[in-house]
């Protein structure tokens, strides 16, 4: 019996389907190993810090690994250079800020690698992870010329004492919104040219801003492998001016006890008034009938 | 039968002063007094452990306990109806009925407060409520109403006694001295002159001026509890009068029920004729087709839209769940009593006390449906929530307490029935000398 090419097909499909479908099982089925990674930040005005990121494969997805023991090393893992010490949460992250006391380490050097290492515990192997970066500073500016708005950035690595802008540089141009930044022009990314700078015209007319109408432009370099992450803002009086609602403090029917609306208020005490007036009227009525028996008793009256 | 009114005064003071727990009496106090204690052992266990002894949840917040408060302030509401609308409208036979129902009021009004703290689970919370309440929520107009109500039927009640208590005072010798000090302490300033009958009479007719609106709200705001809030079966304009004519209804059972234990207990049967349970037989058949042309209206009309929405909530009522329940409450509390007391011999005492129990009875039920139903259907869907949830059947806690406060309210009553007489003996009287000229 010989096979037609539709008979070939239809074997080469299940065979195939066959062979991955048990590399996806068997890929299932192996034990997770947990895994461990370091980043690095420069937050915009605040101190660098390091990240470390603990994560295990289960299934076709990753979980984190929460309450592991992790020691940060700046450059070298002995005692002299630990950062500090921290526990993964329940997101499988943790971080530590550069202490102070690591101030002059950090000003001399150009190239930083930070170590991080948890010993063995309880079922769980030692881990460790290690990332290097060299220091950089990320700069912004914006420009306002003929009716176009323009934002730059530029990413300047540390050589010797001098800060050099770096070329080729991929990065995020955006603009602050409430739940994360919109970008500036339609691409996503920006890439610094020859000089080391990325540009972007901004193009999101009418944004709603603060009640000056200032909006927050963000820069930001993000996984880089040899500078890690920067992030850089500048105000802006770009966006269009919004008062805040401030009804949140006005008395209305679901506010706070103490700004009960007036009709409410009024209507609420004058029938509790009016009713508890005729209370007390009557309380007055019996204590004055009491006051008469009294009376009577002493033969006062009839 | 026998009319009072050709009784002497002499005779009317004998009969209608209260007497000594006989064999029964102090069983049925007994009784009464060990399900209220095993209620109090079981709210213990509450206020030791949290409301975690109870069956309550994320879904079903309210249950017996509020479906107990609603019943409670439903049946308080027969003060005012007896008591304040049967004055101004100068009822003439409704002495014998007044003080019951005052003490009815009183007493269910007294556990309707109670139960709320019970269902708060954390008691020393209600303080909290008055230092940080919010005049906007109906809980709050609710606790403000409540404590009005007890107020005015307190004061109505004490007001009315006054007269009884100079007669209790005087017939010391008879009554012996277990409560002489309490009757003193409470009226012997009370000489009877005109002066004082005057101001007392003034006062009643305020009372009951102001205690028809107070109880109309109490319950209206209680009816606002559910409706301010967006659930399927509360989400309702009906609310109010559904809620009012409900418990004129149940209060008007309550009555008739009181009515004729008192008079076979107390032998009252030329007191409480049988003209009082036909009037008060035409009443409540009247009260039982008012009620229930407010169910048709609260029940027809959604089930007639049959919104998505409501959709479960409703067929648990009329096929689900709950209609043995739902058919229960409609027939039994309202639809049978109406096929008794329409006809006059349905009218006599004994098939009126069985409609009064049937009223009783189906109302109890009515406010359970009206609570725990709605809240095992929210709008919302449930969303990852354990199947016990879907389901509420309360713990044996909360039918400790439940039977607790019942037989609290009940307790009220035998020791107020004990203490002073339960048909106003100088209204009776009274009234004597006020028809003898005609």
């Amino acid at each position: 019996m010989t096979l037609n090419y539709h008979h070939k097909l239809c074997f080469l499909v299940s065979f195939f389907s066959v062979i991955a479908i048990n590399c996806v099982i068997a890929q299932d089925s192996a034990a997770p190993v947990t895994t461990m990674s370091v980043r690095y930040f420069l937050p915009v005005n605040k101190v660098p810090y390091v990240e470390v990121n603990t994560k295990k494969k289960v299934g076709r997805k990753f979980e984190p690994v929460m309450s592991i023991p992790v020691s940060i090393y700046l450059n070298e893992a002995t005692p002299a250079n630990l950062l500090g010490k921290v526990i993964t949460g329940a997101n499988g992250l943790a971080k530590v800020a550069i202490p102070a006391t690591f101030k002059s380490t950090w000003d001399s050097l150009g190239e930083i690698k930070f170590i991080a290492e948890s010993d063995s515990i309880s079922g769980q192997p030692a881990l460790s992870g290690d990332v290097t970066i060299k220091k950089a500073i990320l700069v912004i500016d914006s420009a306002s010329a003929d009716g176009v708005r323009a934002v730059t950035a530029q990413l300047k690595e540390k050589k010797g004492n001098e800060w050099v802008a770096v070329k080729d540089i991929e990065m995020k141009l955006g603009v602050k919104r409430m739940l994360g930044n919109l970008t500036v022009g339609e691409a996503e990314t920006y890439t610094a040219d020859s000089t080391g700078i990325a540009s972007a015209e901004f193009k999101r007319d009418s944004l709603a801003g603060d009640k000056n109408g200032n909006l927050v432009l963000v820069a930001q370099v993000e996984d880089n492998d040899t500078y890690g992450n920067l992030i850089v803002e500048k105000a802006v009086p770009w966006g269009k001016s919004v008062q805040p609602d401030t009804h949140f403090w006005h008395r209305s029917l679901w506010s706070t006890g103490n700004r009960v609306p007036v009709w409410l208020l009024l209507l609420a005490v004058s029938i509790i008034a009016g009713v508890w007036g005729m209370i007390i009227y009557l309380v007055r009525q019996v204590i004055k009938i009491k006051k008469m028996g009294k009376e009577f008793d002493r033969g006062l009256t009839t | 039968m026998e009319n009072p009114q050709k009784f002497s005064p002499e005779k009317i003071t004998s009969d209608l002063l209260p007497q000594p727990f006989g064999r029964r009496g102090k069983l049925w106090t007994a009784a009464l007094l060990l399900v209220a204690l095993i209620g109090a052992f079981a709210y213990i266990q509450q206020l030791r452990k949290g409301l975690v002894v109870t069956n309550m949840g994320d879904y079903v917040s309210w249950g017996i306990y509020i479906s107990n408060f609603v019943f409670f302030v439903a049946i308080s509401l027969v003060g005012s109806l007896i008591t304040a609308i049967f004055r101004l409208a100068d009822v003439p036979w409704r002495t014998p009925l007044t003080r019951i129902s005052e003490i009815i009021a009183v007493s269910a009004i007294t556990f309707a407060a109670l139960i709320i703290i019970v269902d708060m689970g954390r008691p020393e919370r209600m303080l909290y409520l008055f230092l940080h309440g919010r005049l906007q929520s109906p809980i709050m107009w609710d606790v403000i109403v409540i404590s009005t109500y007890f107020c005015t039927s307190l004061l109505l009640l004490y007001i009315t006694l006054l007269p009884d208590i100079k007669i209790m005072i005087a017939a010391r010798e008879k009554l012996g001295t277990p409560f002489a000090k309490f009757y003193r302490w409470l009226g012997s300033f009370w000489k009877g002159t005109e002066a004082q009958e005057k101001i007392r009479n003034r006062s009643i007719t305020l009372i009951c001026i102001t205690i028809i609106p107070v109880a109309f709200c109490i319950h209206t705001v209680t009816s606002w509890l559910f409706a301010t809030t967006y659930r399927p079966g509360w989400d309702s304009t009906n609310f109010g009068a559904y809620f009012v004519s409900g418990a004129f209804l149940v209060g008007a059972g309550g009555v008739v029920v009181a009515m004729y234990v008192f008079r076979r207990v107390y032998k009252l049967e030329h007191y409480i004729t049988e003209r009082h349970f036909d009037k008060m037989g035409k009443i409540l058949v009247m009260l039982a087709l008012l009620y229930l042309y407010f169910n048709v209206n609260e029940y027809l009309v959604p089930a007639f839209k049959m919104k998505k929405d409501e959709e479960a909530h409703l067929r648990g009522l009329f096929t689900g769940e709950f209609a043995p329940l739902f058919w229960f409450a409609i027939l039994v509390g309202m639809i049978i009593p109406i096929f008794i007391l329409v006809f006059p011999k349905g009218r006599k005492p004994n098939a009126m006390f069985a409609a009064g129990v049937m009223v009783v009875v189906g109302a109890w039920f009515k406010r359970y449906l009206i609570v725990t139903p709605t809240l095992l259907h929210p709008f919302l869907p449930k969303f990852d929530a354990p199947a016990r949830y879907s389901h509420y059947f309360p713990s044996w806690e909360e039918w400790a307490i439940t039977a607790g406060s019942l037989a609290g309210v009940l307790l009220i009553i035998t020791f107020f029935a004990r203490v002073f007489p339960i048909i106003s003996i100088y209204k009776t009287i009274t009234d004597h000398d006020t028809e003898l000229p005609s």
